[in-house]
């Protein structure tokens, strides 16, 4: 059995090291992890996506078995072979006037909410990163989706430039070299 | 994205969306431009969150420019029960 600690990670750290532990484990894991919103949040993803999860108490925390990595296959959007990868190079949708789009992307971003089907990954870059920032109002949204398993990153250069490296408010930092290889092993990459 | 007891108030143009967001955020109210949910079908897609908190200064403002929503929600349980307006 594999073992994953992510006791003392902020949200949504938990889901995403569960997450990319599932993909590549062999058998079961095992997940050690606080009471709350990790809790609740690993326990909703792996279930959504077919897991069998048992709990147990573990040193004022909790262990959790998850198994049943073959139901994997069910999931929407089994039939992809990699990853599906978006990637924002703005933010603002579509080409028209600067409020309309930024409306248009806040918009979209939400509404991902609602999708059964999830990207795998979201890739920030160029006035992208201006979304996951401090003062963008898809900050809560994308840490929801980010519970959801979807992993949210940002150009660190671009942050840089927009002197926003500070202020990195959903997800995490990447460099050109994640995202060119994200990119080009992707199974779909949906550019926005 | 909704909150139980959360106003949302649709409007049935983009642009009288855009004016609202403008004219609240201006004054530095809590309000969130939204996708109107599903099953509030509004022609535009668009509407406006907030809590209750601030009920009172938003409807004042929209009233007092002239941009009243065509109608009010606010999320109770599974769905959403409409506002009467109680002038």
């Amino acid at each position: 059995m594999n073992d994953l600690d992510v006791r003392g990670m902020a949200c949504p750290m938990p889901v995403v090291k569960v997450k990319q532990a599932l993909e590549s484990a062999q058998g079961d894991l095992r997940v050690l992890l606080d009471d709350g919103a990790p809790r609740e949040n690993v326990r909703r993803f792996a279930e959504g996506r077919g897991y069998q999860v048992l709990e147990e108490p573990f040193e004022g925390a909790f262990a959790f078995t998850i198994s049943g990595a073959a139901a994997k296959q069910e999931l929407p959007g089994a039939g992809r072979s990699g990853a599906t990868v978006m990637l924002i190079g703005t933010d603002r949708l579509g080409d028209g006037p600067e409020e309309l789009g930024r409306l248009l992307m806040k918009n979209f971003i939400i509404t991902l909410l609602d999708q059964s089907q999830l990207p795998d990954r979201m890739l920030f870059i160029n006035t992208g990163v201006l979304l996951t920032a401090q003062g963008s109002e898809v900050i809560e949204t994308l840490e929801a989706l980010g519970n959801r398993g979807v992993e949210v990153l940002s150009c660190g250069v671009c942050l840089d430039f927009f002197h926003k490296k500070e202020s990195l408010a959903a997800g995490g930092v990447t460099n050109m070299f994640t995202i060119a290889e994200s990119l080009l092993q992707a199974g779909s990459v949906v550019r926005l | 994205m909704v909150k139980e007891g959360d106003y949302v108030a649709i409007f049935n143009s983009v642009h009288r969306v855009m004016e609202a967001e403008r004219l609240l955020k201006d004054k530095q109210l809590k309000i969130m431009t939204i996708p109107a949910p599903r099953e509030l079908a509004a022609d535009c897609g668009l509407a406006i969150r907030y809590a209750e908190d601030v009920r009172g200064e938003v409807e004042a403002a929209l009233t007092q420019a002239g941009l009243m929503p065509r109608n009010l929600y606010r999320k109770s349980g599974e769905g959403f029960e409409k506002i009467e307006e109680e002038q």
